[in-house]
């Protein structure tokens, strides 16, 4: 669960760039003076409004890992085995496997993101009052029932909340924002974990006895964090509306479509992310449910030792998401910081199954690498997918988390009943073995598909770079086909040809090219520019000779890769060209032709740049 | 009513089984058996309960007296409970004793011996015996590892009305031993619980040779954990703490134990005691289930030690060898294949 507004952050990242939609409208405009705080073009004012918005999360994640606060309590005051403690995490998962999809979509079509964000709220404040209740009378099937309703609130008012950071500081502090948004919701399971039993044991001396009542008023207690979220969404509601009317601010969207249709189309990079994100997290956050009493028994920490070391995963990640992700983002290699973070995971699960070493060196290896593997995990996704299905993706990835951890949560709980710790944390072992397995997988898939996921930073900024100034030059060409169609038409071959290279620029811009071609290490991917220009000639000249004297054609300078993301695409094709004995000539029709750049080198790997110089009539861009 | 088996008198290996001694039931209690290296052996075994002094007695060259004590537990800390606190122990000599020749199990190899309290009708005090043939586990938690050279005593408390509403108990033990040999009390830290859940030490009273390295010749071990059902699950379980061994006492002038060990008790022989008591502050109390059962193991030679099961070692193996060899594969063949592209399939173009 922690890791939605990881996600929602990466998804909503993505238009970080464009300028916010209204603040500079008002200013002058407005005719009377607001203070600065008031003001909501100013900045104190969004100061103001990400104190609320960084309090609205906070309840919800405060009340999530009740539970594993009050493990010892609950299972001994509701009389419960460990199977139905670990329920009470399942109940929480089920409504989101299907709500991650439908999250977005509610919030933008059906409610609005005000409504919405304070229904959210709702119902995170009832579930976790039904919840108390439970435990007040000693229902254990009401409690179950509270964690569901909870649960159907809790994931859904994460995306209300980042939609609010975006629609507030798109454009400005945006990165920052999520990075806060996130420290606070460590925050928030932080002080639960450590507070909770504190609480409790206050309430037994006021009450009297331990007991389910006892139990019950505690967890009322906690459901005050939920309030207090309820009140920061009716009041960002308020503010958000006065900044609508004051500067015709539009409502904030999620802007995530959902086509269900488009998991037919995941790659098998795309799966195997997948994969490794439930093995892994299946591993960590039902371990986190039970870890307190694991330590009391293993390690005999007393209760209040036990709850912070329990935390300590959350404390870590609260300052290290932002240094790791800073680093990640830096250096690249996803792929290799993934298997890091899994294998020291995997090393943490071990010492914890089969050493008596001090828990804390395991835990807080658990936490870096928890953090680590979160930084660099969810990015790779959006390099395996079009942009356009980066909601379906990230839903459908965070869809099959909740399904993982909802099982594993029961199977865990009924493990530990049955079989003990120590082939509890085997199990988790072999869960994160599983991962690691994936991780291996992606990374020779990469490799040999050549793809980007592993890519260092730089040559990835390199990549980027090119494909904006192709994407900004595909845009001219188009723009220029399209004024040009009407009045080329006559135009003799010729002539054309001239006309349309000199108006691109098309040497100087190939010579541009390839220098930054060049650039990337790789010797295969060496162009050399006399053979380029030859070859361009050539190809030029047959196709002159192949013109029809009434068919007026153009060159299209095309590339294969015209975006960042579309990439992977236009280099898995090329190769697999380039593979075949023969390579299909995409000038198969009379009118068109093609050359292939890459066939420059020493003939060994195809570089991912590929010219195709196709006829006029097939004007449509590949 | 006292019930006292000399058992190793009158053991012979070539028993006839027509013609067992009366007295004798040696085909139950002294089977032939493995040990854990797989060899045979014969061991006598003796448990022997003095019900009329109040004792209980196993003896190999242990003798284990046991008094049951039942005290109230008002302490909030982990502190011993006040010594006010103690009721009166239950004197096992006023319980009425049932039969053990009817719990006998001749195929199981266990025998239970109940006893009723005079003033109480309901609830009763067990003590069940299993000998075990081989090496292996008992079914019921704690699932000691036992072998041939091993028995097992059960204590069950069932039913007996507390004489508080927080009422704990606690189990005296006595082991009486040569002034040649030292009783030793060892807690071990286990990390396999898989087993006992959630149960990672076992403690032991070895008797060892003093002065000398020589191996454990005898051990009493357990689990420090009671059961609050009669099948018991997770939840059932409740800890144990036992006090560390008393320095050398005389030896009590037991009847069982002046039987057992003949005029020389005095002279040759020191008794040392262990108190184990059942449930920390903070646990539910005896009054909550009205049941309490805990299992020791008592045995020759050195006590077995827990190793990790096989399917803990194969999802182990299985789980960090798949990676491994998976990276060994894939990377030979993404070498393999770079080594075969670099051969020039095409031809520069010039």
């Amino acid at each position: 669960m922690a890791d939605r507004e990881e996600r929602r952050g990466l998804v909503q990242g993505e238009d970080d760039s464009e300028p916010s939609p209204s603040s500079s409208k008002y200013g002058s405009s407005s005719e009377k003076q607001l203070s600065a705080c008031c003001d909501p073009s100013r900045l104190l004012h969004r100061i103001v409004v990400l104190i609320f918005m960084c309090f609205l999360g906070f309840g919800n994640y405060f009340c999530y890992d009740n539970p594993a606060a009050l493990q010892t309590q609950i299972v001994q005051d509701m009389d419960l085995n460990t199977y139905m403690f670990m329920q009470l995490y399942a109940w929480y998962s089920w409504p989101n496997v299907v709500l991650c999809f439908l999250g977005g979509f509610l919030l933008d079509r059906v409610f609005g993101i005000r409504l919405g964000t304070v229904i959210f709220s709702l119902f995170v404040c009832v579930g976790q009052v039904i919840f108390a209740a439970g435990a007040f009378f000693g229902a254990f099937w009401l409690m179950e029932l509270g964690r569901f309703v909870f649960g159907i609130g809790g994931e859904s008012l994460a995306v209300a909340q980042n939609t609010y950071a975006v629609s507030w500081f798109k454009g400005k502090e945006l990165n920052l924002v999520f990075g806060l948004q996130l420290s606070m919701a460590r925050l928030g399971s932080t002080v639960n974990m450590n507070i909770m039993g504190w609480i409790y044991s206050s309430v037994k001396g006021l009450v009297g006895s331990p007991g389910h009542t006892t139990l019950g008023i505690t967890l009322l207690i906690g459901c005050a964090t939920c309030i207090f979220s309820l009140i920061c969404a009716l009041v960002l509601g308020y503010l958000d509306k006065r900044a609508e009317k004051i500067l015709n601010k539009e409502q904030g969207k999620t802007g995530e479509v959902i086509k269900l249709t488009d998991v037919k189309d995941f790659s098998i990079s795309l799966w195997l992310i997948f994969i490794i994100c439930v093995c892994y997290y299946v591993a960590v956050f039902p371990f986190i449910g039970l870890g307190q009493v694991f330590f009391i028994e293993k390690f005999s920490f007393s209760a209040e030792q036990a709850r912070a070391i329990n935390s300590v995963v959350y404390i870590i990640s609260a300052p290290a998401s932002p240094v790791l992700g800073f680093m990640v983002d830096r250096i690249g290699k996803n792929i290799i910081w993934v298997m890091c973070a899994v294998i020291t995971t995997l090393a943490a699960h071990m010492m914890l199954a089969f050493t008596f070493w001090n828990p804390w060196i395991a835990m807080s290896l658990l936490g870096l690498s928890y953090s680590l593997l979160a930084c660099a995990l969810w990015p790779m996704v959006a390099f395996v997918v079009p942009e356009h299905q980066l909601g379906t993706a990230y839903g459908f990835m965070q869809s099959i988390q909740n399904l993982g951890l909802a099982l594993i949560s029961i199977a865990s709980g009924y493990i530990l009943d049955n079989r003990g710790y120590l082939f509890l944390e085997v199990f988790f072992s072999a869960c994160v073995c599983l991962a690691l397995i994936a991780v291996v997988m992606l990374y020779f898939v990469d490799l040999l598909r050549g793809g980007d996921l592993n890519l260092s930073a730089k040559k990835r900024g390199q990549l980027q770079q090119i494909s904006d100034t192709e994407a900004e030059q595909r845009e001219r060409l188009l723009q220029q086909n399209r004024e040009d169609l009407a009045q080329l038409r006559p135009m003799s071959a010729f002539g054309l040809r001239n006309r349309y290279l000199s108006r691109l620029g098309a040497q100087d811009e190939l010579k541009r090219l390839q220098n930054s071609l060049e650039h990337m290490n790789d010797g295969k991917y060496l162009v050399q520019n006399h053979q380029l220009k030859k070859d361009i000639e050539n190809n030029i000249e047959k196709c002159q000779m192949n013109m029809q004297p009434f068919e007026s054609k153009v060159v299209v300078i095309q590339r294969a890769w015209r975006d960042y993301i579309q990439r992977q695409d236009g280099l898995h094709q090329s190769c697999m060209e380039k593979r075949s004995p023969s390579p299909p000539s995409l000038s198969s029709g009379k009118m068109s032709t093609s050359i292939s750049m890459n066939t420059l080198s020493d003939g060994s790997t195809p570089g991912p740049v590929q010219y195709v110089f196709t006829g006029w009539k097939n004007y449509d861009v590949i | 009513m006292g019930s006292v088996c000399r058992e190793d008198a009158s053991l012979r290996y070539d028993a006839d089984p027509h013609n067992p001694p009366s007295e004798v039931r040696s085909d139950a209690l002294f089977r032939e058996g493995l040990t854990q290296s797989g060899q045979t052996t014969y061991t006598p075994r003796l448990i022997a309960l003095d019900l009329k002094e109040a004792s209980t007695v196993s003896v190999y060259s242990w003798c284990n007296s046991a008094t049951i004590w039942e005290y109230r537990d008002n302490s909030t800390d982990q502190s011993q409970a006040a010594a006010d606190s103690y009721f009166p122990p239950y004197s096992l000599e006023e319980f009425t004793w049932e039969d053990l020749n009817r719990t006998l199990n001749h195929s199981a190899l266990t025998a239970q011996l109940c006893g009723r309290n005079q003033s109480q009708h309901r609830g009763r005090v067990c003590f069940q015996i299993s000998a075990f043939e081989s090496w292996g586990r008992d079914p019921a938690w704690p699932r000691l590892l036992h072998s041939a050279n091993s028995s097992q005593l059960r204590f069950v408390i069932e039913g007996v009305m507390p004489r508080s509403n927080c009422s704990r108990f606690a189990l005296e033990l006595l082991s009486i031993d040569s002034r040649d040999h030292e009783a030793r009390e060892e807690t071990h830290r286990s990390i396999d619980d898989e087993y006992t859940p959630s149960i990672f030490q076992v403690s032991q009273l070895v008797s060892v040779h003093v002065n000398s390295s020589a191996p454990v010749l005898s051990y009493a071990q357990w689990k420090p954990v009671a059961y609050r059902t009669a099948s018991p699950v997770f939840e059932d379980s409740t800890p144990c703490r036992h006090s560390p061994s008393s320095p050398p006492l005389p030896p009590p002038r037991l009847g069982l134990a002046l039987a057992f060990f003949g005029g020389a008790l005095d002279q040759g022989y020191r008794a040392s005691a262990v108190n184990i008591s059942f449930g920390i502050p903070g646990e539910p109390f005896y009054n909550a289930t009205g049941y309490l059962s805990w299992s020791c193991l008592l045995g020759l030679g050195s006590p077995p030690e827990d190793s990790f099961s096989p399917l803990v070692l194969g999802i182990m193996v299985v789980g960090l060898g798949t990676p491994a060899l998976l990276l060994l594969v894939g990377g030979a063949y993404v070498c393999v294949r770079r080594l075969g592209r670099q051969q020039p399939g095409y031809a520069p173009i010039n």
